[in-house]
């Protein structure tokens, strides 16, 4: 057990006397989470609006006036910024001053009240992702609420059509009267369809199991920080791994490691000792980030869940870094060898966007790298609030395959220590 | 203390290490003397447990390597022939790590480490990082590491290779040091003269065979009056050799581009008579030297090149 110890410390101290290259890798989740999280968050608890512009080209007409009064009513408002414009709504739209422009063509009344079709025009902000999506499947759903209205209301419709027509009559009581009752026959004839609904939806916030409260973790950047950090933290234990088993082959270039040899230890204390050494790094590395994402997010987690996870998991970083330096021939080989395996493996485990967000075929592999687990695991913790029970899949996933790549790595690696020996 | 039967070591065609037997006894410093790629390096590598023989077996003290390396190991000192250090470490906390991998700890790790910091002449500067030192004090450093646990065999490959005269002058007076203290040592080099300074017995050493073995003045005496006779200049030096090779009285003749050496019968007047055949024969000489017997004379008697080949 001593020259185990008396490894790591050696290992350790050169490590903190040149400690820029992990203070690098250290540094990448967090910068990366932050951005994520200022450029995503910064709105605080509020939800960013939908700057919509709305361009109506059917002037002075009944319905699309109603339709223009119905999008900047105040429950609109809640989620849409909307302006009202006239000509100017593409120049607008060119200086990127909207998510998008919604275009009323002229006719869209006359057209509505003839039942013939009609096209409302939706130009989307290119530059922008989410919020113009909003806008079109907001403006979706009222041209399909405005096709099912103008075929329950087409008999009043028609009574309104000789008011449409240009030096025709003004409406008087009787007429107002005349086509109030046909909208209230057509709706009440409509009612069982419509009215109650069958299915309704509620809108709600999920609340915290943990949390009977139902408080909000933090503020917007804090949440979506929690959010991204557990994946690329993930990712940077691997990297900080990588960092410690690569040392060997850097040892093997030095000498140092044939000297090793030649004193009274044998390969397998060494190897045992530059896994240890590993495993200690990324021990350290993940209590960094572990107390960065607690100061940051002000939320803790299942500290036993938090444990056990974390053994788990470095138990797959040392083992993946002992396969990688075992197969690789020299320091840099391996070094790249690391970086590509790493980078798709996090890619596909949902280690940089949300597994959500990622295309079904790459969902579909993203259980089989150890990122995924690491990942989700870290995020059901910290972000759900779940305890050991429901990672315990992620722990033995990560621990299975720890011990699968420790025992190849140790295999290969062993060929790596008789190079150095015979250097 | 070593004794060395048949070693031999091969890497696929080539035999590095062709049969070699030796011994060395305790307390004394044995010199492996031979060219670059003569196999002393390899035969070092054997003998600290890095490389296993193909053939032969290497006994210390009784015990036999392949069947007890770890308590072989932790009796040897080994000095490799590259600086093999932790340059982001200083000094002293080399030692301690290497002293401490050889089981000492606490006072007694202390002292050790004191002890070889005087005795290599990096006391001021043990606090300071490895990276900082010249090279001169890095190869006192890696000598001294190999004697921090006071180990009762020394293993010294070609320690002096690439430094300046004060600096290799103190790895040797550092070694004496070592041998006056009783350890055992090993040395390899490829220069003659430390051997011939150094060591109590040498073995001459080229293409993984040991030559010729003995004390300096057992080797001097198998050289007897042999000469070494150098001719520099403007030559076909190939057909110079051809031309002297049968002159009386020449032993042996290396030639290279510009250069002939010679190993000639110094007994009579042969050296003298050759000298006037290499004038008379148009040869545009530029210089001539004549080296009294030497380990030269031997290594070229025995090889048919200079050992600075």
């Amino acid at each position: 057990m001593r020259p185990i110890t008396l490894l790591v410390a050696k290992d350790l101290r050169r490590k903190f006397r040149a400690p820029l290259g992990l203070a690098i890798t250290l540094s990448f989740p967090l910068i990366f989470a932050g951005m994520i999280a200022l450029v995503f968050g910064s709105h605080g608890d509020a939800i960013p609006k939908v700057r919509l512009l709305v361009e109506n080209r059917d002037q002075d007409a009944l319905l699309s006036g109603g339709l223009v009064s119905a999008l900047t009513s105040t429950q609109m408002a809640e989620y849409f910024d909307v302006k009202v414009v006239r000509e100017e709504g593409a120049a607008l739209m060119e200086k990127g001053e909207a998510s998008a422009l919604l275009r009323i063509p002229k006719g869209f009344s006359r057209s509505l009240v003839d039942g013939a079709p009609v096209s409302l025009v939706l130009v989307r902000n290119p530059a922008e992702g989410i919020l113009p999506e909003i806008a079109e499947q907001a403006a979706q759903t009222l041209a399909e609420a405005l096709s099912g209205g103008s075929r329950v209301l087409r008999r009043p419709l028609e009574q309104l059509r000789p008011y449409f027509e240009s030096g025709g009559v003004r409406i008087t009581d009787d007429g107002v009267a005349a086509i109030s009752v046909a909208i209230k026959r057509s709706i009440e004839g409509a009612r069982p369809f419509l009215a109650p609904p069958v299915i309704t939806l509620e809108g709600a916030f999920a609340s915290n199991p943990a949390d009977p409260t139902g408080s909000k973790r933090g503020n917007g950047v804090s949440q979506i920080f929690l959010l991204v950090l557990p994946g690329v933290a993930v990712y940077t234990l691997f990297l900080v791994g990588d960092q410690g088993m690569r040392d060997l082959l850097t040892e093997a270039a030095e000498g140092t490691l044939r000297r090793q040899l030649a004193g009274p230890i044998d390969a397998r204390t060494l190897l045992v000792g530059k896994a240890a050494y590993t495993a200690v790094l990324a021990s350290l590395a993940l209590a960094v980030l572990s107390i960065v994402g607690v100061l940051v997010g002000s939320t803790g987690a299942d500290p036993l869940g938090f444990l056990v996870l974390s053994l788990a998991l470095i138990l797959a970083v040392t083992g993946a870094a002992a396969t990688v330096y075992g197969f690789a021939r020299t320091e840099r080989q391996g070094a790249t060898l690391a970086s590509v395996v790493y980078l798709v493996l996090g890619f596909a485990g949902g280690s940089f966007l949300p597994l959500e967000s990622l295309p079904p075929s790459v969902r579909a592999i993203a259980p089989f790298s150890p990122f995924y687990w690491g990942s989700q695991g870290y995020r059901r913790l910290v972000a759900d609030g779940a305890g050991l029970g429901s990672i315990l899949p992620n722990v033995a996933v990560l621990a299975g395959l720890g011990i699968v790549l420790l025992a190849i790595g140790a295999a290969a690696l062993g060929s790596v220590v008789r190079r150095g020996a015979a250097a | 203390m070593f004794q060395v039967e048949k070693l031999v070591k091969r890497f696929g065609e080539i035999r590095a290490v062709d049969g070699i037997s030796f011994e060395i006894r305790k307390g004394e410093l044995y010199g492996l003397l031979g060219p670059n790629g003569a196999g002393k390096t390899t035969t070092m590598s054997m003998l600290s447990g890095l490389l296993r023989p193909d053939e032969g077996r290497i006994l210390f003290d009784g015990m036999d390597l392949a069947l007890d390396p770890i308590a072989v190991k932790a009796r040897l000192g080994i000095v490799p022939q590259e600086t093999a250090l932790y340059e982001n470490l200083t000094g002293r906390e080399n030692l301690r790590f290497w002293g401490g991998l050889y089981g000492l700890s606490g006072k007694q790790l202390d002292q050790a480490v004191d002890r070889v910091l005087d005795q290599v002449g990096l006391s001021s500067r043990a606090r300071d990082p490895v990276k900082t030192y010249s090279g001169g004090m890095k190869r006192r450093l890696n000598l001294g590491m190999g004697l921090v646990h006071s180990p009762h065999a020394v293993l010294m490959d070609e320690p002096t290779v690439g430094i300046d005269v004060q600096a290799r002058l103190n790895i040797l007076e550092a070694v004496r040091q070592v041998v006056a203290s009783g350890a055992t040592v090993l040395y390899t080099t490829h220069y003659l003269e430390e051997a011939e300074s150094l060591c109590d017995r040498i073995g001459i050493m080229d293409h993984g065979r040991i030559l010729a073995e003995g004390t300096l003045d057992e080797l001097k005496r198998r050289v007897g009056n042999k000469e070494i006779v150098s001719v520099r200049g403007s030559f076909d030096a190939e057909a110079a050799k051809a031309r002297l090779v049968t002159t009386p009285g020449v032993l042996a003749v290396s030639a290279e581009p510009g250069k002939l050496v010679l190993s000639v019968d110094g007994s009579g007047r042969a050296a003298v008579e050759l000298l006037a055949g290499v004038l008379s024969s148009g040869m545009q000489v530029e210089g001539v030297s004549i080296q009294p017997p030497s380990l030269n004379s031997l290594f070229l008697d025995l090889t048919g090149r200079e050992l600075r080949d």
